[in-house]
């Protein structure tokens, strides 16, 4: 799976630790979920697709693998 | 997401503060024999001292502070919680658990078999606190390493 949300925090102009405060989370998980590390729950990922005003699948996509 | 079991964040500063003098005493009591006089205890003699038991009549209670000490310190350390404990630092402790306990008996499988006679008794020993080390520095390396990377 892979995700757009160093993109979609681009066009919003903030920064990783503004996001993690926003929801509630630590700047590591920010990065983590950003560098593929991690696969955020469905309640971290709602938050963020509510953040960005997105849907859930447009923000995180899957992959032939997956 | 509320993890359980876990300490408030203070006490991993706190743990530290118990871990230096306990450590420094656990040192001084091992190698050098060292022992605070006004924690020995004498029993006299014992009654219940038989043929096949056999009760020591004098101990020091020096031993055992020191090892009170580091458990309680290094637990203190390890069940911290983090400043945002949220649900990637709850995975990374697990991961980091798992990895400990797994560390550890490969060292103890290895020591088991290349470490004989009383030299066995040490290993028993600094194996009493190897999985909350190990996973200690584990945990803090990893979520380190994720805040290096992050700029």
């Amino acid at each position: 799976m892979k995700n757009s949300i160093r993109i979609e925090r681009a066009i919003k102009n903030i920064t990783q630790q503004e996001l993690a405060e926003k929801i509630g989370v630590s700047r590591q998980t920010i990065n983590a979920i950003e560098s593929n590390k991690y696969v955020p729950s469905t309640v971290l990922a709602l938050k963020m697709a509510r953040l960005f005003q997105k849907k859930v699948d447009e923000i995180f996509i899957l992959e032939e693998t997956d | 997401m509320e993890s359980s079991l876990l300490l408030p964040n203070r006490y991993k500063r706190l743990g530290f503060i118990i871990l230096v003098p306990s450590l420094l005493l656990g040192i001084l009591v091992r190698f050098f024999d060292f022992q605070f006089s006004f924690l020995s205890l004498s029993f006299g003699k014992s009654a219940f001292n038989t043929k096949n038991i056999h009760l020591d009549e004098n101990i020091n209670l020096t031993d055992e502070l020191a090892l009170t000490g580091i458990i309680i310190a290094l637990l203190f350390i390890a069940f911290a919680r983090e400043k945002t404990e949220d649900e990637y630092i709850a995975h990374t402790r697990l991961e980091s658990l798992k990895w400990a306990v797994l560390i550890n008996y490969i060292l103890l499988l290895l020591a088991t078999w290349l470490v004989h006679g009383f030299a066995y008794i040490d290993v028993m020993m600094y194996n009493m606190l190897t999985v909350l080390i190990i996973f200690i520095i584990r945990f803090n390396y990893a979520l380190n390493r994720n805040k290096k990377i992050t700029e």
